[in-house]
């Protein structure tokens, strides 16, 4: 009786492991959620890269804030910059606000990023990388969407395109619009 | 000496010793670091640590966590902070307090399963006979088996 | 008709002979026909040839940089030096596959030749499940799923070169062959058991076949694994050597079975009981090995050994399906043909002991496997994401160790069939003494961890009945044989090699229980920036940081920190380094390590100043007892190879009754 039950768990146990493998396959080993996404952003007060003064998440409040964590040792920070360069011109003179936060590196070799890439947003400098890890930040580039609410609505690990951008700005910017 | 007085004599001594490496101690401002830093994983590594990787996010959580300690947080305060931020995925074992805590029940499970089946299987008494000098077919026999061993063993 | 050319030739005749054995030796078993064997005997010994043929072309192509193969433009560039080009045949998946197979075609080839000489139609139907397994894999090799001898249109000028991490270190030559011939080697019992079963033959005789195999499989996978502790420890540059990576579950899954196997199998020996539970832990341990195979190659779960995903994951997922069928199906339908005659014995017999033995080693199988799939698992449900690593495993597999340290120390004291009180308490005083010896010896050293205070014990424990049984076998050969103390100890080893081999592999276990448990426990670190001139101390010792440098070779750029060590009478020169491959976005941590008997010093240059090299962030860790773990592995291997080696033939011994009463107790 009892080698009977044992024989049956084994045959239920073996095809619950094969169907585990095969629905693994399903899985994109690279989709790694965490927990800020539809929860406050996080406030933050941080220094401008060209030192001239500080910059406060609270400055924002009520607006659409983009904001970006970079860095000038990320490959595809490089390659995302010339969709985010594009995006900044075409909101440059709307409520949406672009912000860059450099981290893991020195003020200097950020500053110099930014000038060579013609970034011309607020950039500031995340000195001890506690504000990268308050956002869940798992590795430049990364960018967040902050509503006008204070919420951040969605995020997006890896370089960006026009296209991802545009799209959650603009929901964004529908939402404030109905307030 | 008796040998069932040097027996208990020394598991005394075990006892005592074991006692005292149980000990509940309190955890230096280090220590605690360490603590909370080994079960949190790595962001940017394939499953390390942070206590054990060298990248540099892991560097500036345990420069995080140290921060949190020296504040006075205690490690639940710490770790909630981390998982608000990144989600159970930081944890290296899964809390006990979701259904995920599931996992801890297996070993468990298994162990009590495993042990069930054997002892089932076992005789209740088994001290043999005491022994007496063996008659003349048991030697026959036993020489019989010794001779077919050594020809196994070849 | 290039390298490549002639190693894709080869496969291909090799995989048709492959097909042939498969028929032929399946005919020459089914109407025990000789000539059927002896040409599967053919097929199987030039199968062979030509797989060594194809390995060896696939090195020589990598030693002479022939860029038009695909897997040598991946794994290969000019600059590589001679010594890992070579090697960079098992650097990737393909070439891995042809390694693996050549083992495989070399155990077939093996079978058709003894092992069909010893036990005629039990061998052949073995052999025609090795050769149908071989036919499997040579089909993954000559197909496009894994052909390394796939051709590209356009060779480059210059190729990626190997994995960054794969050629830091010529500890790549040993760990995979090893890990390898372990994997491959836990086939051939697995074909005698699948044969045994299919032939419908109750008895034991595949045991006896394969008996060897089954002890050079284990110690093989078990050097193997500690070959990979090593690596990771000095390739890596964590300071760690081992991290629950889902790859290492993979290598130790299979070990677990296989040494609980090696246990109970010891019970059907000697008492003919547990028949279906050892055809089914042979089935166990190969169907781990694909599925180890499966987790490292197929991509599904992060790890150290990331492969991209590829179409070889759902094939090997289909093989390891077929297998479980298969195996499952036949013991199931044969079952009720082995059921033991009846119980097993007294709860403190050596059976028993055995049994609880194999109890503990499932159930650590079962919880790393649960552990390494529990994310995959989750996420398939419920779309929770968890992180299932050191800290479970630990908590879990820490105690489970413990109580099997326990019983290695309890089980060879007690005889089969059952112990009398008078019998434990003679047998047991000294351990348990030593017991608490250990305990102390442990806390006197600073060791003050509760799991590693136990280990102390225990281990001591253990050492202490390994030389009480060594005692009283010397005794009785003296009294037997009338044999020298230095030469009854040298029989004991040459007469009774399984015993007493199987005694100094426990000797090696404890060594390495001794250094996890030492390492985990007393381990200190520190991570301070330097400028050189400056120095940090840590346990006594001093680190001065005397340069940083880049130092430029034709494959690598590297920036190095020369560090002198003084302090509790050592005195060295450590050079961690950050190197920098062509082909790799990220630098390789190379540690910076001082071995020693008592401590390791490791090094680890983490960061350093890009613009001048002004600085650079030294983080020293201090590992206690490490080395051990390395001797331990080596014991573990000595031990094995006595017990694998046959005993010399023995003169008849005539025994007096006296002395056989005496020696029977």
């Amino acid at each position: 009786m009892l080698a009977r039950v044992a024989r049956i768990v084994v045959v239920v146990a073996i095809l619950g492991l094969v169907v585990t493998l095969a629905l693994a396959f399903r899985r994109d080993p690279h989709d790694i959620r965490t927990g800020t996404v539809n929860k406050p952003a996080p406030a933050f007060t941080l220094g401008r890269l060209d030192g001239s003064g500080q910059v406060s998440l609270a400055d924002y409040s009520g607006k659409v804030v983009v904001v970006n964590f970079f860095a000038s040792w990320c490959l595809p920070c490089i390659q995302e910059n010339p969709a985010l360069v594009r995006v900044y011109e075409r909101y440059r003179s709307s409520d949406v606000v672009m912000l860059g936060i450099n981290f893991q590196e020195s003020r200097e070799n950020g500053l110099a990023y930014v000038q060579r890439m013609g970034i011309l947003w607020t950039s500031v400098a995340d000195d001890d990388g506690h504000v990268a890890l308050s956002y869940g930040v798992f590795g430049p580039p990364e960018t967040f969407f902050i509503g006008p609410d204070g919420i951040i609505a969605g995020r997006h690990i890896g370089p960006i395109d026009e296209e991802t951008l545009v799209t959650a700005i603009e929901k964004l910017r529908g939402q404030a619009a109905t307030r | 000496m008796n040998r069932g007085v040097l027996i208990a004599i020394a598991v005394l001594a075990l006892a005592g010793a074991l006692a005292f490496a149980a000990r509940p101690r309190e955890a230096t401002a280090d220590e605690r670091v360490d603590q909370i830093t080994t079960e949190l994983r790595c962001p940017v590594c394939q499953g390390l640590s942070v206590k054990d990787s060298t990248s540099e996010t892991a560097r500036q959580m345990r420069d995080l966590v140290a921060q949190r300690v020296r504040e006075g947080k205690t490690n639940a305060e710490i770790e909630a902070e981390f998982r608000a931020a990144y989600g159970d995925w930081i944890f290296l074992s899964p809390p006990l307090t979701s259904w995920t805590g599931l996992v801890w029940l297996v070993p468990v499970a298994a162990l009590a399963a495993g042990l069930a089946l054997v002892t089932g299987r076992l005789r209740s008494t088994g001290i043999p006979r005491p022994s007496e000098p063996p008659s003349s077919t048991e030697v026959a026999a036993l020489r019989e088996r010794v001779a077919r061993e050594e020809a196994a063993e070849g | 008709m290039s390298a490549g050319d002639l190693g894709a030739a080869a496969l291909r005749a090799a995989l048709f002979l492959s097909l042939w054995g498969t028929g032929a030796a399946v005919y020459a078993a089914w109407r025990r026909d000789a000539r059927a064997l002896a040409s599967a005997r053919i097929a199987a010994g030039v199968g062979f040839g030509l797989v060594v043929v194809a390995a060896l072309s696939m090195m020589f192509a990598l030693a002479t940089h022939d860029f038009s193969i695909l897997y040598v433009a991946e794994n290969n560039a000019r600059e590589t030096p001679l010594f890992y080009s070579i090697i960079s045949l098992w650097a990737a998946l393909e070439g891995s596959i042809l390694l693996w197979t050549a083992i495989l075609a070399g155990a077939t080839a093996f079978i058709a030749f003894r092992g069909t000489v010893a036990i005629p139609r039990l061998a052949t139907t073995a052999l025609a499940v090795m050769f149908a397994m071989l036919t499997f894999f040579l089909l993954l090799i000559t197909t496009p799923a894994a052909d390394p001898f796939a051709r590209l249109a356009v060779a480059p000028d210059n190729g990626n070169g190997p994995n960054a991490l794969l050629q830091n270190h010529p500890l790549m030559a040993l760990h995979p062959p090893l890990l390898y011939l372990g994997y491959v080697l836990t086939s051939v019992p697995f074909a005698y058991a699948i044969a045994s079963l299919i032939l419908g033959e109750g008895g034991d005789r595949w045991l006896v076949a394969t008996r060897r195999f089954a002890l050079i499989s284990w110690a093989l996978l078990g050097v193997g694994i500690v070959a990979g502790a090593w690596w990771s420890y000095a390739v890596l540059g964590w300071g760690g050597y081992w991290a629950w990576d889902p790859v290492e579950n993979a290598a130790i899954m299979p070990w677990l079975t296989s040494t609980a196997y090696l246990h109970s199998v010891m019970v059907e020996e000697k008492r003919s009981l547990l028949r279906t539970w050892n055809l089914a832990l042979v089935v166990a341990t190969f169907a781990l090995t694909i599925l180890g195979t499966f987790l490292t190659r197929s991509g599904v779960v992060n790890s150290v050994h990331s492969f991209s995903l590829s179409a070889i994951g759902p094939i090997l997922l289909g093989y390891l399906v077929a297998i479980l069928i298969l195996s499952v199906g036949l013991l199931l339908w044969r079952s009720a043909r082995l059921r033991d005659a009846g119980p097993i014995g007294a709860p403190l017999s050596r059976e028993a002991i055995f049994l609880f033995q194999n109890v503990l080693f499932m159930a650590a199988t079962l919880t790393v496997l649960l552990g390494t799939l529990y994310p995959l698992v989750a996420e398939a449900i419920s779309g929770a994401q968890l992180s299932i690593g050191g800290p479970y495993f630990d908590r879990v597999e820490i105690p489970v160790a413990l109580a099997l340290l326990f019983l290695m120390g309890i089980g060879p004291q007690l005889p089969w069939h059952g112990a009398s009180r008078a019998t434990l308490e003679r047998q047991f005083t000294a351990p348990i003494v030593a017991a608490t010896l250990g305990a102390v010896a442990a806390l006197v050293t600073g060791t003050t961890a509760l799991a590693a205070v136990l280990t102390y014990a225990l281990g001591a424990f253990v050492v202490a009945t390994v030389m009480q049984e060594f005692g009283r076998g010397v005794r009785a050969r003296r009294t037997l044989h009338g044999e020298g103390e230095l030469a009854a100890f040298a029989n004991l080893f040459r007469r009774n090699g399984r015993r007493y081999g199987g005694y100094v592999v426990h000797l090696g276990i404890v060594l390495v229980a001794l250094a996890v448990a030492t390492s985990q426990a007393r381990t200190v670190d520190t991570e301070r920036t330097l400028a050189p001139g400056d120095s940090v101390e840590i346990a006594g010792y001093t680190i001065r940081l005397d340069t940083i440098r880049p130092v430029s070779e034709p494959q690598r750029d590297s920036i190095v920190a020369d560090l002198s060590i003084t302090g509790n009478g050592a005195s060295e020169h450590l050079r961690p380094a950050l190197v920098q491959y062509p082909n790799s976005t990220a630098a390789v941590g190379s540690p910076g390590i001082g071995a020693g008997l008592r401590d390791d010093l490791y090094t680890i240059l983490a960061a350093y100043d890009q613009r001048t090299l002004s600085w650079a962030t030294i983080r020293t860790r201090v590992i206690p007892g490490v080395s051990w773990l390395w001797l331990g592995g080596a014991v573990i291997g000595i031990g094995a190879i006595i017990a694998a080696l046959p005993a010399p033939r023995r003169r008849a011994v005539r025994m007096p009754v006296a002395e056989v009463a005496v020696s029977a107790k």
